[in-house]
């Protein structure tokens, strides 16, 4: 009976109700859309490999390293195999303004590495055998509109000069730890084409270690090989290695972080507007049921109920948006075109949990002081109100 | 909040008696059906009222026993002061009054006079700034405003002038309201509520909300609603205020027939000398005191 009087108050004044549901649930789709925009911008992170290192420079991801590194590091006891990769940092000129990553790798021991890669073997033994072949991710291939037996021609900026490839592959991943967006080729090719000065320097190491519970020690021993050299290294996990390239962006997640608990505030103050003009509304209301013999507490929980089930409500509607808006609409968009970036942009089931919880305690914080008011109405006060 | 959340106020005298039972037992329903029940409630009533009798000490809280022979309200030297700002303005000054057990009283005076605040200190809605209130066996000035609410709740039916029905509820919801605060089953709540809105003649009328009825009708639902719990008292604050004279008339056929039939004390605050006519006895308020 008390929630069904819960309920039917809501109802009671439907536009405004629906007004604020409405209200409160387009401040949770954008809560959502922030929350999943960090989620996915970390999910690179959160989806790394285990068994993985990387290696760079220890100074910074710019600086590079010299290709023999790489044999030594095959060396280091522990390590399974390495491979190794350059940001080539070139754009397709009909397409200008379209980022995404691309690679110089050393293709056999990389395809043994990141073993997520999945690649039919007819377009393998083809990319393996042409030395200007490249393979696209299927998400990439999309946006650039290209298919296998395709030419495409790059404009370098680090390594200047239009790069001719062929189009030899198109991959997909196994797991959300490979980005689905890169476009990737033969090291040696670029490597070969270098004036002699800038040869066989490396971006970075990729190494794929045996025992996933030695990872620390292994990372290391590999720095201890370096640590006596001109160029030093630092060795960490795959992980904490996309974590540090992430935390260059940490002053925009953060910015994101507050955007969300101000819109949120915003949420709480409009369901705890509509509570309170309900108690306001009510006071004869709730003055009568006094008289009769409801305690204040009971006056609480009327109004602490109604105020979660408008938060119920929100959080519902809220997520009900959320979904097609983000799922079907603008995350299939970012995962085709902004792959690099957002490599699995979807609504996480934990953050639909969080959304609702959310919305029905920062309702039920809202009628806070409206509830306090209830319980302290006097009732011959109450009973002299008009209307 | 579940209905199961809802705690029955406790019913203990303070020898320990449970009185709680014995009340369930005492809803208007099995009088209005069957009178032969009510005669043997009222007889109950003598021999509880006979044990409570042995104890001089009043219940602190739980519904009222009859007592044969002593007043049910006394009110003795009550002072009523409100401050509007730094302005003292005192109400009721002094007044003592004492209402029979059984009693149809009305209460008549000019706006001001102290009527309304008469009433809420009967009714437990408000304390005495100073004096003695006793009703139904409770001193009103000691008590709680927790205490107060169950008093209200096991002895006191509220009968206003505007009704004050919940909107969203139907008639027999409204009805339905006091007995959430009982033990009483779902199933047996609604029963209850029914036979109370068939003892003011609105069985036809259950599943209606107050905007589908007329004001006679809202005021017939807000007695059920008064009765359901078999108070001892009736509180009436211009149960007429807001009515054409036979819709009036109506009402105060049905009170007399709760005073006469179900032996419910009533306290009905009038501008209407014709109600008040219908009283057993009138009282004239005037600057907060009895004429």
């Amino acid at each position: 009976m008390l929630l069904k009087i819960a309920w039917r108050n809501l109802l009671r004044n439907s536009g405004r109700t629906l007004l604020t549901v409405l209200g409160a649930a387009c401040a949770l789709l954008t809560f959502v859309m922030l929350r999943t925009v960090v989620s996915s911008w970390n999910s690179g992170a959160e989806y790394a490999a285990k068994d993985r290192l990387g290696t760079r420079h220890k100074v910074s991801f710019v600086i590079q390293l010299p290709k023999k590194y790489v044999d030594d590091i095959r060396a280091v006891p522990g390590v399974k195999q390495a491979t190794w990769a350059n940001w080539f940092g070139a754009r397709d000129p009909r397409q200008p303004n379209e980022f995404f990553a691309n690679m110089a790798v050393d293709a056999p021991s990389f395809l043994e590495v990141m073993d997520e890669l999945v690649l039919p073997d007819d377009q393998k033994k083809a990319w393996l055998e042409d030395k200007k072949g490249a393979i696209v991710g299927d998400a990439l291939a999309k946006k650039l509109g290209v298919k296998v037996g395709d030419k495409i021609t790059l404009e370098g900026s680090i390594y200047p000069g239009d790069w001719e490839f062929n189009i030899r592959g198109i991959y997909t991943a196994s797991r959300r730890s490979l980005d689905r967006s890169q476009f990737l080729f033969h090291w040696s090719y670029m490597n070969d084409s270098l004036p002699e000065a800038r040869r066989d320097e490396i971006g970075w190491v990729m190494i794929r270690v045996s025992n996933v519970a030695q990872s620390a020690q292994i990372a290391q021993s590999i720095d201890r090989v370096f640590e006596e050299r001109d160029t030093q290294t630092v060795t960490m996990s795959e992980r904490q290695l996309q974590a540090s390239f992430m935390a260059m962006f940490s002053a925009l997640l953060k910015a994101l972080d507050i955007v969300s608990v101000i819109i949120l505030a915003i949420m709480m103050m409009v369901l705890g507007n509509t509570i309170a003009m309900g108690v306001r509304e009510r006071t004869r209301e709730y003055g009568v049921l006094r008289a009769i013999g409801f305690s204040p507490w009971h006056i609480r929980s009327f109004v602490l109920g109604e105020a979660a089930v408008l938060g119920l409500f929100a959080g519902v509607a809220g997520i009900g948006l959320a979904y097609p808006v983000v799922d079907r609409g603008l995350g299939q968009w970012l995962e085709e075109n902004m792959g690099g970036w957002f490599p699995y942009f979807r609504v996480e089931p934990s953050t639909m949990v969080t959304t609702v919880v959310i919305a029905i305690g920062l309702s039920a914080l809202a009628s806070l002081l409206p509830v306090l008011q209830a319980g302290r109405i006097s009732v011959t006060d109450a009973l002299r109100r008009v209307g | 909040m579940s209905d199961s959340d809802v705690k029955e106020p406790e019913a203990t005298t303070e020898d320990g008696d449970a009185k709680g039972d014995a009340r369930d037992n005492e809803s208007p329903a099995p009088k209005g059906d069957a009178p032969g029940e009510g005669a043997k409630a009222d007889a109950a009533k003598a021999d509880a009222a006979k044990d409570s009798a042995k104890s001089d000490a009043p219940p602190k809280s739980g519904p009222y026993r009859p007592t044969p022979g002593k007043p049910l309200i006394e009110m003795s030297n009550v002072t009523k002061t409100f401050h509007k700002g730094k302005e003292p303005l005192t109400v009721l000054d002094g007044l003592t009054l004492t209402i029979a057990e059984g009693a149809f009283e009305a209460l008549m005076g000019p706006s001001g006079s102290g009527k309304s605040t008469l009433l809420n200190l009967i009714a437990g809605l408000d304390r005495p700034t100073s004096g003695t209130a006793r009703v139904a066996g409770h001193n009103l000035e000691k008590m709680s405003d927790g205490e107060l609410a169950k008093f209200r709740a096991q002895n006191i039916g509220f009968i206003f002038q505007a009704y004050n029905l919940l909107p969203v509820l139907t008639a027999v919801e409204n009805v339905e309201l006091p007995l959430l605060l009982t033990k009483v089953p779902s199933g047996e709540r609604r029963k209850r509520a029914e036979t109370a809105l068939r003892v003011v003649g609105l069985s036809d009328r259950m599943g209606h909300y107050p905007r589908q009825l007329s004001g006679g009708q809202e005021q017939r639902v807000a007695i059920a609603r008064a009765i359901v719990n078999d108070p001892t008292i009736l509180v009436c604050d211009e149960p007429t205020g807001d009515l054409d004279r036979k819709s009036a008339d109506d009402i105060l056929a049905l009170l007399t027939k709760l005073n006469q039939d179900f032996k419910k004390t009533i306290l009905m605050v009038t501008h209407d000398p014709s109600a008040a006519e219908r009283a057993t006895t009138t009282r004239h308020l005037n600057k907060g005191r009895l004429d």
